[in-house]
């Protein structure tokens, strides 16, 4: 048997955490070898720790954890309150429910339009644009070929429309009650503010441009994004990227003035606008021509007089197809066809 | 403060059982900080141990009708303490040589009935130290709570260094002869 005087300093290197494995190893076999030496290196390892307590005990607040753990006991009753109270309302609901719809039976005559939105829509027929005055004071121009659909009374908290097409909006100001712009991809928060929408749905893009104020806008499930005038943000609505641009913002709501302003945008840009609000397809044959910057100003024309001015003034040439009837006797939209003039 | 003897600790968890939260109070005042610090023997982050014993009296109070208390109350306090350690451990996953080493050894059990808690010890103590001359006590008071150096509590007392060291080894002596019967070994290694 090791004597004591042996395992005194392996118990104070081993509790010190000094020990190598070999004295350890020493250690363990001697506490195995009989229950007094077991016991007295559990007094001397209990001795140690509370000679070295790992925290200072004066740092332990007894009251604030006390205080939490009433708080804990408190909020685990509520809970089983809560349970409770839930079993009878659920109780509750099952017998008022038909109670309910017996009352909603024999009022329903009288009140029937109180509680369901009635909507407006309207629509701005292809190659001209009209202008619409909502319930609330805001003026909306709606561009060729789009739709605003609107409630007949905004109710208090939000003012909703939802517009397809291109539009441009000088809304009223009210801080209370937010003017909300939805499209397909697309929402607009705004208070007072003027700015211009693009959310034609047969289109790629969906564009705000800020005219004056502050708008947050939101595309698709993204969180929103506020712009402040001058900005335009456009948004893929197939690769989902979003781009947010310094702009003359004239340029982009003049159509409601009756004008076109191209300035040296590209061709493609250009016929893609005419088709927009001409409701016709512009086919780019020549790739070449794509990216030529153009630069004009259309006031109030026909897509006839606007082909025969971009005839003059650039080197191309049209070419007209019939229209064609589908399936439904319908006509299909018009195609016209660019080339590069020999 | 005082531990709770035999009969106390009956009656206040019959007491606890009648949904007493004065009992329970007791109770939690009572051990709080001795098993904050018994914690932190095996886990080393002090809110942890601070979670772990309150999680510990937050079961006591909702198992408080059903509670067996086989041994001692302590004894059941530090086991639990013991044991949601253990379970600490395999939630962060330590290393799992660690884990599968920790609480297998035999340097690792625990005789919880008989463990002394860090207030019993200074409880002990502090009425040893009553018992010795002031004279005597008030140096090695400032040297082991206090942490002056032998020079630095000369300079205090304006005394020599050597008087501090023989008051200070004449407290060590009384104190042994008080403490004998409370814990042997206390003077092996803890007051050196």
């Amino acid at each position: 048997m090791i004597e004591k005087d042996h395992i005194q300093p392996i118990i104070a290197a081993y509790l010190s955490g000094k020990a190598t494995d070999k004295e350890r190893c020493e250690l363990e076999e001697w506490v195995k070898q009989s229950p007094d030496n077991n016991h007295y290196f559990q007094e001397m390892r209990n001795v140690w720790q509370v000679m070295n307590p790992a925290f200072n005990p004066s740092e332990i607040d007894v009251f604030a954890a006390e205080k939490n753990i009433f708080v804990n006991i408190a909020a685990t009753k509520r809970n089983i309150t809560r349970t409770i109270l839930l079993y009878w309302q659920r109780a509750a609901a099952i017998l008022v429910i038909p109670l309910l719809i017996l009352c909603a039976f024999l009022y329903l005559d009288k009140d029937s339009s109180r509680d369901t939105i009635e909507y407006q829509e309207v629509k701005s027929p292809h190659g001209t644009f009209s202008e619409v005055r909502l319930p609330d004071g805001t003026n909306v121009w709606l561009n060729g070929g789009s739709s605003l659909r609107y409630p007949l009374a905004f109710r208090k908290g939000e003012r909703n429309v939802f517009l397809n097409g291109e539009g441009y909006f000088e809304v009223h100001s009210d801080k209370e009650n937010p003017f909300i712009v939805k499209t397909d991809q697309m929402t607009l928060r705004a208070t007072g503010t003027a700015f211009n929408i693009e959310a034609y749905n047969i289109d790629s893009i969906t564009a705000v441009t800020m005219v004056s104020g502050k708008i947050d806008v939101a595309f698709g499930n993204s969180s929103p994004v506020t712009m402040v005038p001058g900005e335009r943000v456009s948004f893929n609505n197939q690769s989902r990227e979003c781009l947010i641009a310094k702009t003359d913002p004239y340029k982009w709501y003049a159509w409601k003035d009756g004008l076109m302003i191209f300035r040296d945008d590209p061709l493609s840009y250009v016929f893609k606008r005419l088709g927009l609000t001409f409701n016709v397809n512009i086919e780019l044959k020549d790739s070449a021509l794509a990216n030529s910057p153009y630069r004009a100003t259309f006031e109030y024309e026909s897509l006839d007089e606007i082909l025969r001015l971009l005839k003059m003034s650039a080197p191309l040439s049209f070419k007209q197809n019939k229209r064609v009837k589908d399936k439904d006797n319908i006509y299909e939209k018009q195609t016209i066809e660019v080339y590069k003039a020999k | 403060m005082g531990k709770l003897d035999k009969q106390q600790e009956y009656f206040v968890m019959s007491a606890l059982r009648q949904d007493s939260k004065e009992a329970f109070s007791l109770l939690f005042q009572t051990y709080y900080t001795d098993l904050v610090l018994f914690c932190g023997n095996f886990v080393k982050d002090k809110d942890s141990c601070e979670d772990i014993v309150q999680s510990i009296f937050l079961k006591l109070w909702n198992d408080r009708k059903n509670i067996q208390i086989e041994i001692s109350l302590k004894s059941y306090l530090l086991k639990a303490v013991r044991n949601s350690c253990l379970d600490e451990f395999r939630h962060i996953e330590i290393v799992r040589q660690y884990e599968t080493e920790y609480g297998s050894s035999v340097l690792d059990n625990y005789d919880t009935e008989n463990y002394i808690l860090y207030s019993d010890l200074y409880a002990h103590l502090s009425r040893a130290l009553e018992k010795i001359p002031d004279l005597y006590k008030e140096a090695f008071v400032l040297n082991r709570f206090e942490g002056l150096k032998y020079r630095e509590i000369a300079e205090k007392l304006n005394v020599s260094e050597r008087t501090v060291e023989v008051r200070v080894s004449k407290t060590l002596d009384l104190l042994r002869k008080q403490l004998k019967d409370f814990f042997v070994f206390l003077i092996s290694i803890g007051i050196p």
